[in-house]
């Protein structure tokens, strides 16, 4: 079955063209052209996935974001923003959305967020997220998949507690569909600076473009080195 | 003879003073004395010759007296010894002529003639009843006073005797009275000559000489022998004035001001008894020349103060930082340059003085300049294109002032560069302009960014179509191609409209439409407000509404107002009425805009100082304070104005008016 996606935005002929690409990719397309139709749409149609613009007049993303939530907590919600403007980007995904592209859109990046969003679908909602601790030789292995959230906190701390506990680097890798809003953010900041006071390497691995740009911005990586 | 009379009166002006004076005098004198003489003379001789006459009677009536009786006894030797002895007594001899005697019948029965009788001898006859008569008669060759006296005996007349007095010896009398007259006048005519003379003298020497002094003055020859009718008591150099023309001598030409300050000093009460303008005991002549030696002093002082004050204003001229023309109002050339011009203008002095100001200032019009305000005597002409020799163009400010210039009307134009300044300003615009493009970057940013992801868009369907091999239907790839080309040119156009708005104005103004101002600002704008939910309402008038300008600079200013209109909107709490009304129309030659917010509006107390500089009412960080200070500025430097309406809790108007451009095709 296509998955049926809602995108709002403000203009036409990004719209437009929204709907060439979505169509050719296989999906179906619903447009609204400002928030506040963009949400009784979803509140219509209840779509499974929805792409809104951040910056438009009446109604902007973050409010649409915040409203669809209300509506389904489970609605995967993309954010399209401005190119570098991370500060919105961060507030939704503090308000749980699953991800954000940036403008111009990029297929390759539209295409991974669709993934991740359908992978989310396909995940189970109440499972937590999966952290898993594999030592491996001369480093230890931290695996991060699903959402990484305010309540994944504790999960991380074991981790983590356990990981330090060895002498050695530490890897920490994400799944494709891996999704980190600020407080997960913070949270793994916190558990990643004890370690590296401790005296650890600590090397990342497996992030999305975009996520990779958010640990830029929160400066994760002063406490990490990335590796590919 | 009316003509003799004009000549003499001519030639009497045209004489010498001293002349007059001596001649005026003389003929004065003469007259006085020659009527006198005549007076006396006249008075003189009459008596004399009454008096000879009554004497000559006298001897008649004595004869006839004691010679009746012998006519009546006809004793002629008696008779005739009578009248012998009356002749010859004493010094009658010369005076009587003759004596004789007529009977009734008029025989002469005596007579003292030493010749014959001659004719005519009897023609002096006394009528009946009178005493006697007296007639002038021809004795031979004499001429003789004949006095007749009848002889009565009773009632009866028997005989006449006839006395001749000689009138030789009378007119000898009288000549002798008449020279010694001559004499007396021509002595008195010779003391009043003498005296006249001197007296002429006296007075006209002093006056002489001050002739020759002025004359020599007026030639600009002031060492002058100035004491040759001074007391000794007087040297110049002692006069205090010499020194310091401050002294209160001068009040006479201070100004209104310098008069009113002097008139409070000290010095001021001691002009009254000034030494050096007292007068000197002594007659007119001296007085005169006491006055004029004043006169002259005074002059030579004054010259001495119209020197200084020369050299003070040629070496302010001179020395003056701004370049200073003089102009001929009339023929509108320079008369003269300061060094500066040539500094400035790259004109020599010689090449400068007698050129066409024109030439330097095309826009300048002779005569123009001059103030037809009496008040004021100074115009003012701020930022007008000057031309060096090079045909470089300067701005410059001009003070122009109206003069008298060597007899000439002229004017006194300085010119102060302004180019610095000018610079200094475009510069700080163009900083402000930076200011407003890093505010506006986020938006514009955005507003590229759209169709940027519109054409990206496009064109990763088409790829990803190419890559999947599916062929795009015609209808769709139309659209999209389509799509792209709008996108790139609306692209294109945000990126002309940044660009025009960032470049730096030239000097020369041009023709600018205030709605497509509006517009531009508006592209840019509009679509970042309305995603602040900011909505505009827009009231532009048809058509004109051009202005001369910078439509950058023009964008500027509403580009600031219009940011401003937004921050007050944005301050305030009211959140239903989030508008900007921008309007725009023609009234009378002026081009009106006016940016209405609905903000909190701004306080009287501070109405008045937004336009100043680093004068901010937005929290610290947030505005520089320099937007609307530039803003005006530029409108300013347009000839306009910028008004301020406000309310509080209801909103703020900004108005600007500027001079509508000419209409096209005719010259300013």
């Amino acid at each position: 079955m296509s998955r049926r996606i809602l995108v709002i935005d403000d203009e036409k002929p990004t719209l437009n063209m929204f709907k060439l690409l979505l169509g050719a990719m296989g999906y179906e397309t619903l447009a609204a052209s400002d928030g506040q139709q963009g949400v009784e749409m979803f509140d219509r149609e209840r779509p499974d996935i929805v792409l809104t613009d951040i910056k438009m007049p009446v109604m902007d993303g973050i409010e649409v974001l915040r409203r669809v939530k209300e509506l389904s907590p489970l609605a995967e919600v993309i954010v399209i923003t401005g190119h570098g403007d991370m500060d919105l980007a961060m507030e939704a995904l503090n308000l749980d959305a699953t991800d954000f592209i940036n403008k111009p859109v990029q297929r390759e990046a539209l295409v991974q967020a669709l993934k991740r969003a359908e992978e989310r679908i396909a995940l189970s909602r109440n499972e937590e997220s999966l952290v898993s601790v594999e030592p491996e030789d001369h480093q230890t292995h931290i695996r991060v998949r699903g959402n990484v959230t305010a309540l994944s906190g504790p999960v991380l701390n074991r981790a983590f507690d356990e990981a330090c506990s060895t002498n050695g680097d530490i890897l920490l890798s994400f799944d494709e569909n891996t999704s980190i809003n600020g407080a997960g953010l913070s949270s793994l900041a916190g558990r990643m600076s004890k370690c590296v006071e401790d005296g650890r390497h600590i090397y990342i691995s497996g992030l999305s473009e975009n996520f990779r740009a958010v640990f830029e911005m929160m400066g994760i990586f002063r406490l990490a080195q990335l590796r590919q | 003879m009316m003509d003799f009379f004009r000549r003499a009166r001519q030639r009497f002006e045209a004489m010498s003073l001293k002349n007059k004076l001596v001649l005026s005098m003389l003929a004065g004198v003469m007259f006085i004395s020659v009527a006198i003489a005549f007076i006396a003379r006249w008075i003189l001789v009459s008596s004399l010759t009454s008096e000879l006459e009554m004497r000559g009677s006298a001897i008649a009536h004595s004869i006839a007296e004691r010679g009746g009786g012998f006519i009546l006894d006809h004793d002629h030797p008696r008779l005739l010894a009578l009248i012998f002895d009356e002749v010859r007594l004493h010094e009658r001899r010369r005076l009587v002529s003759y004596i004789f005697i007529e009977d009734q019948n008029n025989e002469i029965v005596a007579h003292t003639l030493t010749r014959p009788v001659p004719e005519g001898f009897k023609d002096n006859s006394v009528p009946d009843g009178a005493i006697r008569s007296v007639k002038l008669i021809n004795f031979g060759e004499t001429p003789v006073i004949d006095i007749a006296v009848p002889i009565n005996e009773g009632l009866y007349r028997i005989g006449t005797v006839h006395v001749g007095l000689s009138k030789s010896h009378i007119d000898n009398l009288v000549s002798k009275l008449r020279v010694a007259f001559l004499g007396f006048i021509s002595g008195i005519v010779l003391i009043a000559v003498y005296l006249s003379n001197r007296l002429s003298h006296y007075i006209t020497r002093p006056i002489s000489n001050l002739t020759r002094i002025a004359d020599d003055v007026s030639r600009g020859n002031f060492d002058v022998p100035l004491l040759q009718s001074a007391g000794k008591d007087w040297n110049p150099d002692e006069c205090p004035a010499y020194r310091d023309s401050n002294l209160p001598c001068w009040h006479f030409d201070l100004s209104a001001r310098e008069q009113a300050d002097l008139e409070k000093t000290e010095v001021y009460k001691n002009c009254g008894s000034c030494l050096f303008y007292g007068t000197r005991e002594g007659d007119e002549v001296l007085q005169l020349g006491n006055s004029f030696r004043n006169m002259v002093w005074s002059i030579k002082l004054y010259r001495r103060r119209l020197r200084e004050s020369e050299e003070k204003y040629r070496s302010l001229f001179d020395s003056g930082p701004d370049p200073v023309f003089v102009l001929d109002c009339d023929t509108g050339r320079i008369l003269d340059a300061n060094p500066r011009v040539e500094e400035l203008y790259g004109y020599s002095r010689q090449e400068v003085v007698g050129m066409e100001f024109k030439t330097l200032w095309p826009e300048y019009v002779p005569g123009s300049l001059e103030s037809n305000n009496p008040g004021s005597e100074c115009l003012y002409r701020p930022k007008v294109l000057h031309y060096k020799s090079g045909g470089e163009p300067f701005y410059v400010n001009v003070h122009a002032c109206s003069i008298s210039y060597k007899g000439r009307r002229a004017v006194v134009v300085s010119a102060t560069d302004i180019t610095e300044m000018i610079e200094k300003d475009a510069q700080l615009i163009q900083a402000g302009k930076m200011k407003s493009l890093g505010e506006m970057s986020a938006g514009i940013a955005h507003e590229l960014n759209q169709p940027l992801n519109a054409i990206k868009m496009g064109s990763e369907y088409l790829i990803m179509m190419d890559e999947s091999e599916v062929p795009v239907g015609p209808d769709q790839y139309r659209d999209v191609v389509r799509e792209m080309s709008t996108q790139v040119d609306r692209a294109s156009e945000i990126i002309n409209t940044l660009r025009s708005f960032g470049r730096k104005s030239d000097l020369v103004r041009e023709r600018v439409s205030m709605n497509a101002v509006v517009n531009d600002v508006l592209s840019i704008l509009k679509r970042q407000f309305e995603l602040d939910n900011i909505r505009f309402d827009l009231s532009m008038a048809e058509n004109g509404l051009e202005v001369l300008g910078h439509s950058n600079r023009l964008q500027q200013v509403l580009f600031n107002l219009v940011t401003n209109a937004r921050d007050a909107i944005n301050e305030s709490t009211d959140d239903y009425q989030r508008r900007i009304g921008i309007e725009t129309r023609q009234e009378d030659g002026r081009v009106l805009i006016s940016v209405t917010d609905t903000g909190g509006g701004i306080p009287e107390d501070v109405r008045d100082k937004v336009f100043e500089p680093f004068f901010t009412t937005k929290e610290t960080g947030q505005g520089m304070g320099l937007g609307l200070a530039i803003s005006y500025g530029i409108v300013k430097d347009y000839g306009g104005t910028m008004d301020i309406e406000s309310e509080a809790g209801v909103g703020t108007r900004f108005t600007l008016d500027l001079p509508a451009a000419p209409e096209r095709g005719r010259k300013q």
